[in-house]
């Protein structure tokens, strides 16, 4: 167990991994991580077995509404609840990536219960051959809906999806014609949703009536899909959407496009997308070796995440993202042991997302959010601030718990030796500006030594109250902001 | 192997509701619970900002309604539970809360009592109610695994049960009925079962369980009875309505069927462009592979029971199956 010393290299390794491929570890959960190999950790992270997670019983008794998820803020509860207490985080980690690429919104969709299958598709396919997922996405009824794809005739192409496919999903601007787009489109004609029409109508209403939404699924309609000879990216054939899919895939073209999207949501923040065709990479030698590792493995996506986090520059990447907010909202939670069982604080945790800049389930556009230091602003660092600090400051948690009583093994703590020990913990954390390890440690100070007495006792109940202040004040500092 | 003769209980007659995303009006809002007295059907409703009682009939009239959301006097946050008393007070239980609420005849609140807390008289999440045939309130005290027995004006009379899945033992109980022998049934929610106790808190029997035959149960939200012993179960994690004999012989199992109330049917009327769309739609459609679930398949099949929360035989003779996400109730005839 690790208490009040040095925190050793493996640890902080450690740390760093469970942030990029989770929302963080608690300070148990990197005690056994510690002791174990790095690459072989990887390696179990990239192959997730069925998740245990606070069961959705549990949630859908206490959150009637997120039973139904007829409103984005109730879907997106759920998959908040999952990302919090789920025991392979990896999954809704890469589900998180992959809603920021393929963003669909329940602005336009009016069906959040679409947009959770969406999510749910991203966890079975999301770590896979790239080829599937596509396909699966392209079959996405919250997708097809959300641009348009139920509009796609043969003889009346939509180009909504057939452009986005390319442009944003796949291959990046630059690498195909605006031929190619009609292309496409026709070959997803036919590509649609069961009871189309009745949907659209509901969805463009935004109707609920009679009794609620009824879900969407996929359905082929082979009378309107255009059959006729198609030439995409120099390929000539009677494409189907699936054949496009292949094409697209095998691209180096999409293997640069998605090792660029791997590496600014992993390894550190690149400017938006809208910037890639007229900015290089920040780590053009790393984006080549992802890309490499793309075509090399058969576009096996966990084969790209394996070489990225087993290589230097992952390693060499701490703190150089900045969280965005459900990264930042599930991590305060899930780190502060803070859910347990159902709560109104998850209603207020999708809340504050929002205000953060981040609607779960409702992105700004098909662009998704742009991250980076536009997370941001003098209104969501106050949001944020003030999320952390409310979370931390709950002396009650299992993890403050647990901290305070790692640092009660070297006894009574001065000040500046508490604040020193919760920056381990909570990192372990460097605060860049001493001015603010001061002000932490001023404030500290006037209620002097932190003394914890015995294990049990009023004492012990004081040291829990001070530490969960200090974790909190230290939640509140702009390095907390980075992961 | 023995063959056995399936008599089916009840047939499906109709359905009333219709979603409503307002706070006050007719239809209903994430409906949880269901009372019934001289005709008057209570139906609970536990919408996030929308919470209240609504009346209405077997007929479809909406008469009024009362309590509304919030923190107040008469006012709920999680209310779970409702149930009305031959002289007219209705009683809603509020696991947020942790309290009992209690209404007059008119719907004007008069009192509430209960608070957070493990001891005698206190609330770990109150999740179903009933009146006893003594006229006396038994509360299901959800997170403390127990049953408790108070007098109207909330005098604690006694409390039985405890945690874990042993007879007579309770995890997470979720809805309560009293039978016309003044047995008690629990739906035993965290072990897949009902349990039947005497007036007392006395096990009797176990209806139910997790195993795979036909009448197991998962995750159920409240037992019904009706005049002859037999038991009906809102089988909330199988979106199914479970029926047993006197006996505790599984005899029927109802999946949903319905069809369009009289306020369903005057939207959509006043809709002819989703109308004229809804009747040239499939909606029994074969799904895809990944919706394997009773809950998954019941998101995408209307008439299916989605989120089952309660059941009631009422006084006409009828099986009433409330749906919170489907926000309306099925009617059953009983044979």
């Amino acid at each position: 167990m690790v208490t009040v010393g040095n925190v050793t290299e493996g640890r902080s390794l450690m740390a760093h991994l469970i942030r990029r491929t989770g929302f963080g570890a608690t300070q148990s959960e990197l005690d056994r991580l510690e002791k174990l190999d790095y690459n072989k950790v990887v390696d179990q992270l990239l192959n997730p077995t069925e998740s245990n997670h606070l069961s959705d019983d549990l949630v859908f008794r206490y959150h009637t509404e997120v039973h139904e998820q007829r409103g984005g803020p109730w879907s997106a509860k759920q998959w908040l609840y999952r990302m919090v207490t789920t025991e392979t985080p990896i999954v809704e980690k890469m589900a998180l990536f992959w809603h920021g690429i393929f963003a669909t919104g329940y602005a336009k969709t009016n069906q959040a219960r679409a947009l959770s299958v969406q999510i749910d598709m991203f966890r079975r396919f999301g770590l896979g051959k790239f080829d599937v997922l596509l396909e699966e996405l392209s079959k996405d009824p919250a997708m097809i809906i959300w641009l348009d794809n139920q509009d796609n005739h043969s003889g009346a192409i939509n180009e909504n999806f057939g452009r986005e496919i390319l442009e944003l999903f796949s291959m990046g601007i630059g690498n195909y014609t605006e031929e190619d787009i009609k292309e496409c489109s026709r070959a997803f004609t036919g590509w649609t949703l069961k009871n189309a029409e009745y949907m659209s109508v509901r969805a463009m209403k935004d109707s609920i009536w009679p009794y609620g939404r009824i879900s969407w699924h996929y359905e082929y309609r082979d009378e309107d899909h255009d059959h006729g000879e198609k030439t995409f990216l120099g390929e000539t054939g009677n494409f189907n959407g699936s054949d496009i899919v292949s094409i697209i895939s095998k691209q180096r073209a999409t293997a640069t496009f998605i090792s660029r999207h791997l590496y600014d949501f992993f390894v550190a923040d690149e400017v938006p997308v809208p910037q890639w065709p007229y900015t290089p990479p920040r780590d053009p030698e790393a984006i080549e070796t992802l890309a490499d590792a793309y075509m090399s493995n058969g576009h096996d996506l966990t084969e790209v995440l394996r070489v990225l986090l087993k290589s230097d520059f992952f390693k060499d990447s701490c703190y150089e993202r900045i969280k965005c907010p459900a990264e930042y909202v599930a991590g305060c939670l899930r780190v502060s042991n803070s859910i347990i069982k159902p709560t109104m604080l998850m209603n207020e945790a999708v809340n504050v997302m929002e205000y953060m800049g981040q609607t779960l389930l409702n992105p700004p556009s098909v662009e998704g959010w742009h991250e980076g230091t536009e997370w941001i602003n003098s209104g969501s660092i106050v949001e944020r601030v003030n999320f952390a600090y409310e979370v931390w400051r709950n002396s009650g948690s299992l993890e403050v718990k647990d901290i305070t009583a790692r640092l009660s093994v070297s006894g009574d703590l001065r000040p500046e030796e508490a604040v020193q020990s919760c920056l381990k913990f909570m990192g372990p954390l460097e605060l860049t500006e001493d001015s603010a390890r001061n002000a932490i440690v001023d404030h500290v100070s006037k209620k002097g030594p932190i003394k914890f007495g015995d294990c049990t006792g009023e004492m012990m109940a004081d040291a829990e109250e001070r530490v969960a202040e200090i974790l909190a004040l230290i939640a509140a500092s702009k390095e907390y902001q980075r992961a | 192997m023995t063959s056995r003769t399936v008599i089916e209980r009840v047939t499906y007659d109709k359905t009333i509701g219709i979603v409503n995303n307002n706070p006050l009006g007719r239809g209903f809002a994430h409906p949880i619970d269901i009372a019934e007295r001289n005709g008057e059907l209570y139906v609970l409703n536990k919408h996030p900002g929308f919470t209240r009682v609504g009346v209405c009939t077997y007929q479809e009239e909406y008469l009024r309604e009362y309590g509304t959301y919030g923190h107040g006097d008469g006012q709920f946050w999680l209310p779970t539970g409702v149930a009305v008393n031959a002289d007219g007070y209705t009683f809603v239980c509020d696991e947020f809360h942790n309290n009992v609420t209690v209404f007059g005849i008119s719907g004007e609140f008069l009192e509430k009592w209960g608070e957070e807390g493990s001891d005698v008289g206190q609330f770990g999440g109150p999740s179903g109610i009933a009146i006893a045939n003594n006229g006396n309130i038994l509360v299901v005290d959800q997170n403390n695994n127990r049953i408790q027995e108070f007098q109207t004006d909330g005098t604690h009379v006694r409390s039985w049960g405890e945690s874990g899945n042993e007879i007579g033992q309770l995890n997470q109980p979720w809805g309560i009925c009293i039978g016309k022998d003044e047995s008690i049934y629990v739906a035993d929610w965290g072990n897949d079962r009902v349990q039947q106790f005497d007036s007392q808190g006395t096990p009797l029997k176990i209806f139910g369980g997790p195993s795979e035959n036909g009448g197991c149960l998962h995750r159920p939200s409240k037992p019904a009875v009706d005049s002859d012993g037999y038991l009906y179960v809102s089988d909330w994690g199988n979106e199914a309505v479970k029926i047993y004999s006197p006996s505790g012989q599984f005899i029927q199992s109802l999946r949903g069927e319905a069809t369009l109330s009289k306020w369903a049917q005057e939207f959509l009327d006043a809709n002819p462009d989703e109308s004229s769309q809804r009747d040239i739609s499939d909606l029994m459609p074969e799904l895809p592979s990944h919706f394997n679930t009773p809950y998954l398949i019941s998101t995408q099949i209307e008439s299916y029971f989605w989120g089952p929360s309660s059941v009631l035989v009422g006084e006409d003779n009828r099986l009433y199956v409330v749906e919170s996400s489907r926000h309306r109730i099925q009617i059953y005839e009983l044979l």
